[in-house]
């Protein structure tokens, strides 16, 4: 029906500037209210972030580069999403995926994957409701073991 | 809630920009079609349930920094945080 672009999760957390904000016109799903964040990130850790809210000081979210967990991963946009997030042929947004841990099992959401313009840090959350991920795909346990030795 | 009654190929309109039309129905399964501009989001109800609920369990999960730093007073070593930096210092 529309012209879809396929994309690959291919930009790493050091691509969006440290604490500038990063504004979800219409929040998330669920979740009108969550709208503007910043991504805490170690410079030596690329694997995972934090998306602390500004309006909230108490909502923050992990997050992680999904190709990490799934090297194939794969989202698709429609035209209107593109468009509402202003993105240029020229320009890879920035993917990430929310990570929660229940009783130390880490696992992050695939259908429901942060779309982050990185020029603009206009973001979207999509849902990919024709993919077969999930979204508490597995990514492993929380250690509680304080020394591995 | 609101409950209406129609037959397949009627449809009902919501506020001035949404139409969803019955386009049939085959046994339990009803087949609609939805008329909506595109900046509305249209998803299956369970979907849109399951991305709320991992967004508000993403938020519910605390990084386990405490968990570590606590783990690491434990066992003896709170000489290390003045070399790390504690975040009110």
């Amino acid at each position: 029906m529309s012209a879809r672009a396929t994309l690959t999760a291919s930009i790493d957390l050091a691509q969006l500037d440290r604490e500038s904000i990063i504004t979800f016109p219409h929040g998330l799903v669920g979740q009108p209210h969550w709208k503007h964040f910043v991504l805490l990130s170690d410079e030596d850790e690329q694997a995972v972030g934090v998306l602390q809210s500004i309006d909230d000081n108490q909502l923050s979210l992990m997050v992680t580069n999904p190709l990490l967990v799934l090297p194939g991963y794969r989202v698709e946009l429609s035209a209107d999403e593109q468009a509402s997030l202003g993105l240029e042929q020229s320009q890879p947004p920035v993917v990430l995926t929310t990570v929660s841990i229940r009783d130390g099992l880490i696992t992050t959401n695939l259908v429901g994957p942060l779309i982050i313009n990185p020029r603009s840090r206009v973001a979207l959350q999509v849902v990919l409701a024709e993919s077969a991920y999930t979204t508490n795909h597995p990514i492993g346990w929380l250690s509680s073991e304080q020394d591995s030795k | 809630m609101l409950v209406l009654s129609r037959r397949p190929e009627q449809s009902l309109v919501v506020g001035d920009e949404i139409t969803i039309t019955v386009l049939g129905i085959d046994g339990d399964r009803v087949r609609l079609g939805i008329d909506a501009p595109r900046r509305i989001t249209v998803l299956r109800h369970e979907i849109y349930v399951q991305v709320k609920n991992a967004n508000a369990a993403a938020a519910a999960t605390q990084p386990p920094i405490r968990s570590i730093s606590a783990a690491l007073r434990d066992a003896g070593q709170t000489p290390a945080q003045a070399q790390i930096g504690a975040p009110n210092s």
